[in-house]
């Protein structure tokens, strides 16, 4: 059996919106092809590990204040990070971990968290804690060139600019600003977002991209996973598509 | 009474009158109304008697019925109570229950209000009304999307007891809870109460859940034990935080009985969850402050009965049927927890819906436990997000062919009840009326066919 490594980190901080469900669903659609998912966790203190060992590197969503607590813990982090995201480790961030790997974070408060400048985008959230972009999302990404609709529920402050390959489209809700046309940030080997929902939850194709990006990495041979019962999956796409894409 | 006030008074009570004429209940419009025209309108009601107010994110409607119900037993049947049963519990809510009991000067007339209330609208509406008691029972996550982060929530809450000195009944279990008794230092009411660690109580966490650091000086708080969730026995190693001296402690709670001690006296409540225990430690405490019999309090925690979907019983069709309102993460994890807890196999119906009440975000069924099933023999799932809440079971590792979807109510419970056997329901909050109708319907539908 294969076993693909997972680093999540600081999930008992960057867990605001069920984003742990994430893992949740990659251990599962895993296991479905007899691929073992081993999770590992960083939290604030921890020795900075050698993250280039890991295949996957997790990162959720949370609060401003948790953002503040561990920004420093993560800075520590920055090369060990840096080097992994050079060696192809897949990256998957949502929310404040999306955020956190730009440039800066500067929050409702005005404070400024520095990022681990791994990419040029930058955020900054308005003040006014009210301003906020708040609903359910759907953006077209391209996975493996191939158009694939993502659905998902954004609550963000946060507004990100400067973001020079978005993930997707925005076929409704708001994206990166209010009101943009894109959402997130992608590469092959990055996925950064604002969907949560939790976001794999609905979106089985991408989580089976990433499943399928990791094993050809590991094996140097082309993986593609295959298909499993998503009738549930299925369903409730096409439910929501109907509702929202009206 | 100013001519501003005096005006509101007399143009909200209209508006109660025409809608009444015109045969409609007047419900939340007429406060949602005077509530746009006049920002300070709950100003206008001239209210007398002692307002006690109870918020928390879990079992407010349970303790504010318990409160209500025990105000008005034993020899005080003649008092009279203005509450918010159903749970209207907004700013615009109150207004309106005000307004229909309200005379044309705007006077309440009352022996007590007991009013829920939900925990974002505590300092709008006490602002301007004089609350004499307000019961605190916990903060979790909860409607994120419409509530926004817990902390801002507590630090509306915590601002306004900054200048508050009335009674303040607090869970001292909650570190979210127990630190809004040190808000102003100078009130001298605070009454804490903590339940002993019972029997399903763990070292570890078992649920996700809020407050792992200090609000005072950011450290880790560490746990003696988690009796659900982050309410525990807790504190913070840098500062005094977690010390506080509860004055009603439950102690030896006896799930199986069901049975626990306060003050020396035995009581036996008619439910056997442990956060149905923390209501009933609010109940008490609260009661305290008003000289409650203790013959009451035994006669009402043994029999009196809240319903309305908070740990309701239906016999359908042959099948024992347990109903429970789940808004957020804790209060399914705390079904789940009765659930697991009940010998032999059992079917789960789970209602979920995304209206605004809701909340439109229902990412947090991820934080619900699912992984702890034991002798789920099938699920039904209904309601606008029926996928959703599907799915998540799913990916927990649940069997998908045992789970059936079904959105519309009525075709849920037909395949809920076509099965006998003992059975559990979850619903959230605008999910759970709709269900406890579906269930009546389905019930009143095969005992005709009976007949």
């Amino acid at each position: 059996m294969q076993t693909i490594k997972l680093m999540h980190m600081y999930p008992n901080m960057l867990d605001l919106y069920g984003d742990s469900g994430n893992v949740e669903i990659i251990k599962y659609r895993c296991k479905m092809r007899d691929i073992d998912l081993e999770v590992s966790s960083h939290v604030i203190g921890d020795d900075t590990a050698d993250f280039s060992r890991y295949d996957i590197i997790y990162l959720g969503g949370g609060a401003d204040l948790e953002q503040q607590i561990l920004a420093e813990d993560l800075l520590k982090c920055k090369d060990a990070i840096s080097d992994a995201y050079k060696k192809g480790t897949f990256f998957l961030m949502i929310c404040g971990g999306y955020q956190l790997m730009g440039q800066y974070y500067k929050d409702s408060n005005g404070e400024k968290i520095p990022g681990l400048g791994l990419f040029d985008y930058y955020t900054a959230a308005s003040t006014d804690k009210g301003k906020r972009c708040i609903g359910n999302i759907v953006i077209k990404a391209t996975l493996d060139g191939e158009e694939y609709n993502v659905i998902g529920f954004e609550n963000h402050g946060g507004q990100t600019q400067n973001v020079t390959s978005p993930f997707g489209t925005v076929l409704a809700g708001n994206g990166n600003c209010f009101s943009s046309k894109t959402e997130g940030y992608m590469e092959p080997s990055v996925v950064a977002t604002y969907l949560h929902g939790p976001l794999l939850s609905k979106n089985p194709k991408l989580c089976d991209y990433i499943i399928n990006y990791v094993m050809t990495r590991k094996t140097g041979e082309k993986y593609t996973a295959q298909p499993i019962n998503d009738k549930l999956e299925e369903e409730c796409r096409q439910q929501l598509f109907e509702r929202l894409l009206k | 009474m100013g001519l501003k006030n005096g005006l509101t008074i007399f143009f909200g009570k209209m508006m109660v009158k025409v809608l009444r004429l015109i045969g409609k209940d007047a419900g939340n419009a007429p406060g949602l109304v005077l509530w746009t025209l006049n920002k300070d309108c709950l100003k206008a009601f001239k209210v007398e008697c002692p307002i006690i107010a109870v918020t928390g994110t879990n079992g407010k409607t349970s303790v504010t019925n318990y409160l209500n119900h025990i105000f008005t037993s034993g020899d005080k049947k003649d008092l009279k109570i203005i509450t918010n049963k159903q749970g209207n519990n907004l700013d615009t809510g109150i207004c309106s229950l005000l307004l229909g009991e309200c005379d044309f000067h705007g006077r309440v007339k009352a022996d007590y209000l007991v009013l829920e209330t939900d925990e974002s609208h505590v300092p709008v509406i006490y602002s301007k009304l004089k609350l004499e008691t307000l019961v605190v029972l916990n903060f979790f996550r909860d409607q994120l999307d419409r509530n926004g982060e817990v902390e801002t929530l507590i630090l509306k809450v915590k601002k306004f007891l900054e200048t508050y000195e009335g009674n303040l009944v607090l869970n001292a279990d909650d570190p979210n809870v127990a630190r809004l008794g040190l808000a102003n230092p100078n009130n001298k009411n605070v009454h804490y109460f903590s339940v002993e660690r019972y029997s399903g109580a763990t070292d570890q966490p078992y649920e996700v859940g809020e407050g792992k650091y200090c609000p005072f000086c950011n450290s880790k708080l560490e746990y003696e034990y988690y009796q659900y969730s982050h309410i525990g026995k807790f504190r913070c190693p840098n500062c005094d935080f977690g010390s506080a001296r509860p004055e009603v402690v439950i102690k030896d709670v006896d799930l199986q009985a069901p049975s626990f001690v306060i003050d020396g006296e035995k009581y036996k409540p008619s439910h056997n969850s442990i956060y149905y225990i923390y209501n009933l430690g609010a109940v008490y405490t609260a009661s305290k402050l008003y000289n409650i019999s203790k013959d009451v309090l035994h006669d009402t925690f043994e029999h009196f009965e809240v319903n309305n979907g908070r740990l309701e019983v239906f016999e359908v069709a042959g099948s024992k049927l347990l109903v429970n309102l789940a808004k957020n993460p804790v209060g399914a994890n705390m079904t789940l927890r009765v659930m697991n807890e009940h010998p032999g196999e059992k079917e789960l119906l789970f209602v979920l819906n995304d209206n605004l009440a809701d909340g439109h975000d229902v990412s947090w069924i991820w934080d619900i436990n699912f992984s702890v099933f034991k002798d789920v023999t099938r699920v039904v799932t209904s309601g606008s997000r029926a996928y959703d809440i599907a799915i998540r079971i799913k990916c927990s590792g649940y069997d998908p062919d045992k789970i059936v979807v079904k959105p519309d109510l009525d075709r849920a419970m037909e395949s809920f009840f076509s099965t006998v056997g003992d059975k559990f329901a979850i619903a959230n909050y605008t999910a759970i009326q709709p269900t406890r109708a579906a269930i009546r319907r389905y019930k009143e539908g095969t005992e005709d066919a009976n007949d």
